[in-house]
């Protein structure tokens, strides 16, 4: 068997208009995403860890619920199993404007919302306890404490772990394509429909999906330099 | 940091180029060895091949290499030979062929001269185009309606792109596979959902109330189904060009047509006289 090469399809056409698309769909839907997780985040890793049973058990209810069953479920459950509930009106207005859009960043964002919300609470509970007791001791109350001390504190701890959430978060937007949504893979695979070269749209999707990923870490690497805690983390490197 | 990035981009590079097979032996020759013709082919489009209720994978595509191809296959490399079946979509068919996971994509391909730079096509087996399906009592009887409506089609598909082609201003929702497009219809996430004809019938015939819905419009593309196989097998090309042929010759190609698409078969769909002479015509080549 023999497979001729045509790089050229990436560039002649529609391809390079249908893959900066692409990356667009990609980094709007991620981005939203990861704020709608991070917030999610924040706010449940905070529960889970509070000194009261009842927002514990809410906060562990969400992240189980929502950790624990596939994302490509989430994706038809927000695009197949949420309109219906709404009014007729209104399921038109939203068809009609990208309802699939806000589906997959619901989906990925309240997915990926439960994944972060461990990684806060681990950075929670890396700090010593006698940080709470003294804010406490200080006269802050537990919101106070959380606010202006915990979380400041746990948010700078967490900047390794939550890179790489959010690089899957980011790779994870893939899964939207099946509730089409015109990301990046989505349109990988549209340049093979019309050029039927697909060794030669895979690879610029791989390629653009490491530079994305990439960048991302290096980004990330330098938040991390900036904001760790003197004293708490030994940097080697 | 930098030692690490560069080993990541020769991997990733690697990774690619290793993707692109470089078998020696042939089609056919990879027959002769294992005794097994693998195909690619629907698991959800009846009845050209799907998984029926009783579990079986089944259809016309499948009874077409059965009867037509692995006979004179088996014929080709002296020994009997054995069938497999492989799921394969519009998205994932061509991969799965280049990759030589599959030998011979029998399910509802339609053969366009874009793909033919990429693979080669068998005789025309089957032929329909694209037309429209909308519940019942909907304001779009053809792709003359379709301006501004939500319609949705399958990725991978020639549907699609005559959409984008022919009406830009309708809003293109393009789903991976049948069953989720189809979903989109009945919720009304989309006003219509364009596919091949045939494709259509099939999945009104098996919808939980068919009287709901309605397959409308003109043929607005020509589809015409061919088996696809890797580029330049000359030999295996023949085997199933000569297999396909003489089915149709024999009158057995009619028997398995009337099986699926008779009155009585799993979707009803009369042989126009057009589309008659043109399969005999297949069969005289």
């Amino acid at each position: 068997m023999k497979y001729t090469f045509n790089w050229s399809v990436l560039w002649t056409g529609q391809s390079g208009h249908w893959l900066l698309q692409g990356v667009l769909t990609t980094l709007e839907i991620s981005a939203l995403a990861w704020i709608l997780a991070l917030g999610l985040g924040i706010l449940f890793g905070a529960l889970r860890t509070v000194p009261f049973r009842i927002p514990r058990a809410v906060g562990t209810f969400y992240v189980e619920f929502f950790r624990n069953v596939p994302l490509l479920v989430w994706m038809f459950f927000w695009y197949f199993g949420v309109p219906p509930l709404l009014p007729r009106a209104m399921q038109d207005w939203l068809f009609n404007h990208g309802a699939e859009f806000w589906a997959g960043m619901f989906a990925l964002g309240v997915y990926h919302g439960a994944r972060f919300s461990e990684v806060i609470r681990s950075g929670i509970q890396a700090i010593p306890r006698t940080q709470m007791e003294a804010s406490v001791a200080m006269g802050l109350t537990v919101p106070q404490a959380y606010r202006l001390v915990i979380l400041p504190i746990a948010l700078r701890l967490i900047v390794p772990p939550l890179t790489n959430e959010t690089l899957n978060l980011l790779k994870n937007s893939s899964v939207a394509l099946t509730i089409s949504v015109a990301e990046l893979t989505f349109q990988t695979r549209q340049i093979e429909t019309y050029t039927a070269k697909a060794i030669e749209a895979l690879t610029a999707g791989t390629l653009i999906y490491l530079v994305l990923c990439v960048s991302i870490a290096s980004v990330m690497g330098w938040v991390e330099r900036r904001v760790a805690i003197p004293g708490l983390i030994v940097r080697t490197g | 940091m930098r030692r690490m990035l560069t080993a990541l981009l020769v991997g990733a590079f690697a990774g690619a180029f290793f993707v692109a097979p470089v078998a020696a032996e042939n089609t056919l020759e990879k027959i002769a060895r294992t005794g097994i013709l693998t195909i690619g082919t629907r698991t959800g489009s009846p009845p050209f091949a799907y998984v029926n209720k009783n579990n079986e994978w089944v259809g016309f595509s499948i009874d077409l290499v059965e009867q037509g191809v692995i006979p004179e296959v088996s014929k080709k490399v002296g020994k009997p030979v054995k069938l497999e079946k492989k799921e394969s979509t519009p998205p994932t068919r061509i991969p799965l062929l280049s990759s030589n996971a599959v030998d011979l994509i029998a399910g509802t391909m339609t053969d366009t001269p874009e793909r033919r730079q990429s693979v080669d096509f068998s005789v025309t087996f089957f032929r329909t185009g694209a037309q429209l399906l909308v519940k019942k009592g909907s304001p779009i009887h053809g792709i003359q309606d379709i301006a501004g409506k939500r319609v949705a089609a399958q990725q991978g598909s020639t549907n699609a792109k005559i959409i984008r082609e022919k009406v830009p201003t309708a809003q293109l929702r393009e789903f991976p596979d049948q069953p989720s497009a189809f979903q989109a219809l009945m919720q009304g996430q989309v006003d219509a959902y364009t596919n091949d004809g045939i494709q259509l019938a099939g999945l009104k015939a098996k919808a939980p109330n068919p009287g709901d819905l309605e397959v409308v419009g003109d043929f607005f593309s020509d589809e015409p189904y061919g088996m696809a196989m890797r580029k330049g097998e000359t030999d295996f090309k023949a085997a199933v060009d000569t297999g396909l042929k003489g089915l149709i010759r024999s009158g057995k190609y009619f028997e398995l047509y009337d099986k699926w698409f008779g009155p009585k078969g799993e979707v009803p769909y009369p042989m126009t006289a057009t589309v008659r002479k043109f399969i005999e015509d297949q069969g005289k080549q």
